[in-house]
């Protein structure tokens, strides 16, 4: 049972034994853990860009300063409700809401703290219009319009200073794929390293492998099996590493949220690619290990 | 060229013209023309430098000649691809001088080795290792490391993997230096008997008692050149 066990997994070659395998161990963990972060950022930020770019095609907030006029509750009531009369009766509008007193208070809270009667507060009303298509929204003659019918009222266009964020998180989008580019070159490189010297190690076994006719193939296959189990498992060490630790982030993230901007979470098809992760390193792993070790061996006898 | 009984009319080594040389060294095999035919038996002799030990290697198809043509099996080894040159390693049975065993694994995985290449199933392996293995008295040692093994425990498992195969042409160098006169007669017997079953056999030795003895053609190597020293009398 022992021996049957044992010839299942033979190889003529001591790969375990090998001093490179440590130095593959570290360099694989290290590498899928910068991988997996920069993958996460490169998701978050391509989420927070999506949501963005909604934003700005699809919707605007609208303000209505306090009165000048000392004006009555009732009378609050009614100059609101003639704002988002205005905007419901546009044709390319889905849906008005006014953002409740609560919300502000949640909004303004990192400022004014949590204990603050933000009705005694001249606040503006919010109002969120969202729009069936931003595209073919005039903006200018909305405002017009709307001045003439309600002077207090205003519409902000955050799409402005949206597109500028989505312009600088576009650049940090590039940069995460160039980290996830450098990541993988330097683990290809890594990997290659580890292969030839132990090809090195072993030039004697392999020349005797040869001359009983094994094939290229043959030994390859070996070192792709070796380099696969052994990139497998040290990358499930550094996805654990970098799944803590942007659980970690995640947890400090959510603390800090100020609501100003959309904020983006990564979702369940996200973690389960960042959780398989360790299957793809060991089959890139694998097949950079194969395509090294066929170049070298074809250099051999 | 001289020939024995199981000749057949096509070589199956043929060597023309050929000359090795180590880098910018002077040639230590010139102008060589050998025909080895199917089924032939011979001795290689000649004083320790003569360049036995790189002629049985162009045979086992691991030295390229510097100069010349070699042809295993029909083929040309100097056109020949990667893949069909181990498809022709297979068919041969070599036993190095210094055993070349796979030291950290055990007698019975080092002579399985030639049929898990060829990707024969593992109880077939089982069953023909642990034949051949008890034939040279080996069976209790099957499962021992080969580093832990005596020189001449190497060497019969060393000739077991050459054999295991069954291979068209055997090449052994000095294949009973290092055994007892009992196990070295043993040997020969496989040898002999793998020969008249059509396995070109190709021995190289010092030992004048063996070629003595056994009265086969011989390969003589002397001043780079190569000649054949006919076999006197047919072993019957």
């Amino acid at each position: 049972m022992k021996r049957k066990f044992f010839l299942k997994n033979h190889s003529e070659l001591p790969l375990k034994e090998d001093k490179s395998t440590f130095f593959l161990e570290i360099s694989v963990g290290v590498s899928v853990f910068l991988f997996s972060i920069a993958l996460a950022a490169y998701f978050l930020i391509s989420l927070m860009i999506c949501s963005w770019n909604k934003s700005i095609v699809h919707g605007l907030s609208v303000q209505i300063m306090p009165s000048q006029e000392v004006l009555t509750p009732e009378e609050e009531l009614l100059y609101t409700g003639k704002v988002i009369q205005f905007f419901e009766g546009l044709e390319n509008v889905e849906k008005v809401r006014l953002i409740k007193d609560a919300q502000i208070k949640k909004l303004m809270s990192p400022w004014l703290g949590q204990n603050v009667d933000i009705s005694s507060l001249p606040l503006p009303k919010l109002l969120e219009v969202r729009l069936k298509s931003g595209k073919n929204f005039d903006y200018e003659k909305t405002a017009r319009l709307l001045k003439e019918t309600a002077p207090y009222a205003s519409i902000d266009n955050h799409g402005i200073w949206l597109q500028k964020l989505v312009k600088s998180a576009s650049s940090l989008k590039m940069m995460s794929i160039f980290i996830l580019l450098v990541v993988l070159v330097a683990a290809a490189v890594s990997i290659m390293f580890a292969v030839q010297t132990s090809l090195k190690i072993h030039q004697n076994i392999i020349e005797i492998l040869h001359i009983m006719g094994a094939t290229d193939d043959y030994v390859a296959k070996q070192y792709g099996k070796r380099v696969f189990v052994v990139s497998f498992f040290s990358s499930i060490i550094g996805s654990l590493f970098a799944l803590l630790s942007l659980l970690v982030v995640a947890k400090i993230s959510s603390n800090l949220d100020a609501g100003l901007i959309s904020s983006a979470k990564l979702a369940l098809p996200h973690w389960l690619f960042l959780m398989s992760l360790p299957l793809w390193t060991g089959f890139f792993a694998m097949a950079t290990a194969l395509v090294s070790v066929k170049r070298s061996l074809g250099k051999m006898m | 060229m001289d020939t024995n009984k199981n000749m057949l009319t096509e070589p199956i080594v043929d060597m023309q013209n050929v000359c090795i040389r180590y880098g910018e060294d002077p040639e230590i095999l010139s102008n060589i023309k050998l025909s080895l035919d199917k089924g032939s038996f011979h001795f290689l002799t000649g004083k320790s430098g003569a360049g036995k030990t790189s002629l049985l290697s162009m045979m086992y198809l691991a030295l390229m000649p510097s100069r010349g043509t070699v042809s295993v099996f029909g083929s040309n080894i100097g056109y020949a691809s990667r893949h069909t040159m181990a498809m022709l390693r297979r068919k041969i049975g070599v036993v190095f001088q210094d055993f070349r065993l796979l030291e950290h694994l055990s007698a019975y995985d080092n002579v399985a080795v030639p049929l898990r290449i060829r990707g024969m199933g593992e109880n077939e392996i089982k069953k023909r290792v642990k034949e051949l293995l008890s034939w040279v008295e080996l069976d209790k040692s099957m499962d021992k490391i080969c580093s832990t093994l005596s020189g001449g425990e190497k060497q019969r498992v060393a000739i077991a993997r050459a054999v295991i195969n069954r291979p068209e042409i055997l090449l052994a160098d000095e294949p009973t230096g290092n055994v007892d006169n009992d196990i070295a007669s043993k040997l020969m017997k496989l040898f002999v008997e793998l020969n008249k079953l059509g396995t070109t056999v190709v021995i190289a030795t010092h030992s004048k008692d063996l070629i003595a003895e056994y009265n086969y053609p011989q390969i003589h190597l002397e001043n780079k050149t190569l000649k054949i020293i006919p076999a006197l009398r047919r072993v019957s």
